[in-house]
């Protein structure tokens, strides 16, 4: 039995015992669900283990050597391909996927740039008062989730920073507060004690509600009669006294306030607010911390941010890093494209039907481990092995701490790892030349 | 308690305007996961998890339908028949759908921006199958 890192989610939970004889897993203790699906993957019956080229619109089985051709001759003629994805995969796959990018000219994105990265990006101008998990556990004595259900997208989120004892924290829960707002009485409500704080408010009220705070910061004189966007004068008064009283508190930011409003944007606000408390405050301090959900979204950014300066949208001329407005949005909207590699990620599934129409007009090379809908659309499918399962790799967790994941048996077939597989590709690429 | 319905809409004899306008939501839910169910699922275990809106109890009343099992929703982007599930922690007006290839019918684009939830949509009781995942594979292609 070892312990090892669990890739279910961006948590990246290091706490993971694993029974292993080096060629099947028997035993994987502490896992929450999606850590048990992701380790229940190894052996799915839609795991991909063949490449497959479409041939007469039928995906049919291939050798290495053929699939590697056709891929390696669609992006070769390829004038401008999109390649997007990489937040299911290690940073050294990541590495290779921007080298790939810049080799054939292409333009690059993760799935941080619909999530997470968004709040990164409004960091440039608001800046941000950030946290890590062990300074959560040690010292935070308020844990807000806003627009975000931690107990359904991060399952131990809860457990590590809510029910732990920290070092300045030893009666554990008993001393924290956990405040949800959010329009859905969604699953984290259940976690709540008597002296949690549950606010749900009126959907699309968030603005409203963050322009209140800020007015009557650390005060209840200003709040109306009616309440604050469905929420009532004595929620408001709980909820300033705890922002405003809390020695170490943490805002976890969810989808919820990701989303985009006609001449404001709800994370800048957010950042003002929780700027405004700090510098109000004597002693305590509020952090922001956000919930992109795939094992290492994060890691893109890290990677992109340390090569280009930029942490997403990145496009190459010339085999050169090249500024561009464009983004993935723009990109697909405007079928600015002419085929595109997808790695560990399904945007037939997670992008709306006007942009998932566009994608599949266009030849797809779709990297992944399991079957999905971008498969069904895919022109060649290329299996690579599960990261932090099969092969090893860095992958940064959600407060940006790098952490190292390890092999644990070796993959199915002699499936490559992502980072060997675009190495492949790029070599073959240039040898091509 | 989410209790999945089987049993028909009722009243919606009564109802002069079929059409209701709520706010659709999207979220992630751990029972209702497409990641899940496409690495461990099947295709009938996909429709059954994801081809559905939650729908707070007393709107589901109010919607008035009779002997219609699904559920059409229109949004300005899309439209998408889906089965309902009742559910009392739904904001009255609201919906939720699980992130999926089905909910992404109805979310859109606004400016360069990915719109995903509080959208506008009409709901409308039908007799029409529920759109399984071959027919919005098919409408994807055929876009």
């Amino acid at each position: 039995m070892e312990r090892y890192v669990c890739t279910g989610c961006s948590l990246l939970c290091d706490d993971i015992i694993v029974s292993s004889d080096g060629i099947y897993i028997d035993q994987v203790i502490g896992a929450c669900l999606k850590g048990k699906e992701r380790f229940d993957l190894v052996n799915s019956e839609n795991r991909i283990l063949n490449p497959l080229v479409r041939q007469n619109n039928i995906l049919e089985k291939a050798s290495w050597d053929l699939a590697l051709d056709k891929t390696t001759e669609l992006l070769k003629n390829a004038k401008n391909p999109l390649l997007y994805g990489f937040s299911t995969t290690s940073c050294e796959a990541q590495l290779r996927g921007l080298e790939l990018a810049s080799d054939i000219n292409g333009f690059i994105d993760s799935n941080s740039s619909i999530c997470q990265g968004k709040v990164l990006n409004e960091t440039i101008n608001a800046g941000i008062t950030f946290s890590t998990i062990t300074e959560i556990i040690n010292k935070a004595d308020l844990i807000i989730l806003w627009g975000c259900n931690a107990a359904e997208s991060i399952p131990r989120l809860l457990n590590k920073t809510l029910y732990s004892r920290g070092k300045f924290r030893i009666t554990g829960r008993e001393i924290k507060t956990l405040i949800i707002i959010d329009p859905v009485k969604n699953a984290s409500f259940n976690t709540m004690g008597v002296r949690d704080i549950p606010l749900i408010i009126k959907p699309g009220k968030d603005l409203e509600l963050i322009k209140a705070l800020k007015e009557n910061c650390c005060a209840t004189e200003g709040t109306p009669p009616e309440g604050v966007a469905g929420l009532d004068k004595e929620d408001m008064r709980r909820l300033l006294q705890q922002l405003g009283g809390a020695e170490y508190g943490v805002i976890f930011v969810g989808q919820g306030l990701l989303t985009p409003l006609e001449n404001s944007n709800l994370i800048t606000e957010l950042l003002e607010l929780v700027n405004i408390i700090n510098s109000k405050q004597q002693k305590g301090r509020i952090s922001v911390m956000m919930m992109g959900g795939h094992y290492n979204m994060v890691g893109f950014d890290h990677v992109a941010l340390s090569m280009y300066g930029k942490n997403g949208a990145i496009q190459f001329k010339d085999n050169h890093f090249t500024n561009t407005d464009d983004t993935l949005i723009t990109k697909i909207q405007n079928e600015d494209f002419d085929c595109s590699l997808f790695i560990g990620t399904d945007p037939i599934s997670h992008l709306p039907f006007s942009l998932s129409s566009k994608l599949v007009k266009k030849p797809i090379i779709l990297i992944d481990n399991h079957k999905n809908a971008s498969y069904e659309f895919a022109n060649i499918v290329l299996p690579t092995a599960i990261t932090g399962i099969e092969c090893d790799g860095l992958a940064y967790r959600l407060d940006h701490i790098p952490i190292e994941v390890k092999k644990i048996i070796n993959p199915p077939n002699k499936i490559p790892t992502d980072a060997d597989l675009l190495t492949q590709i790029i070599q073959k690429i240039k040898s091509n030349r | 308690m989410r209790t999945y319905l089987h049993k028909s809409f009722k009243k919606l004899s009564q109802t002069g305007d079929p059409k209701i306008k709520f706010l659709l939501n999207t979220v992630r839910l751990m029972e209702n996961d497409q990641t899940k169910e496409y690495g461990l699922g099947d295709i009938d275990s996909l429709e059954e998890k994801l081809a559905l809106t939650f729908l707070n109890p007393n709107d589901y009343e109010s919607i008035n339908p009779s002997k219609k099992p699904n559920l059409k929703i229109s949004s300005k982007y899309g439209e998408v028949v889906v089965k309902v599930v009742e559910d009392e922690n739904v904001h009255e007006g609201t919906i939720l759908m699980p992130i999926s290839i089905w909910s992404n019918q109805l979310t859109g684009v606004k400016g360069t921006k990915l719109i995903y939830k509080n959208i506008s949509v009409d709901l409308e009781a039908t007799e029409q199958k529920l759109d399984d995942f071959k027919s919005i594979l098919k409408k994807i292609r055929g876009a």
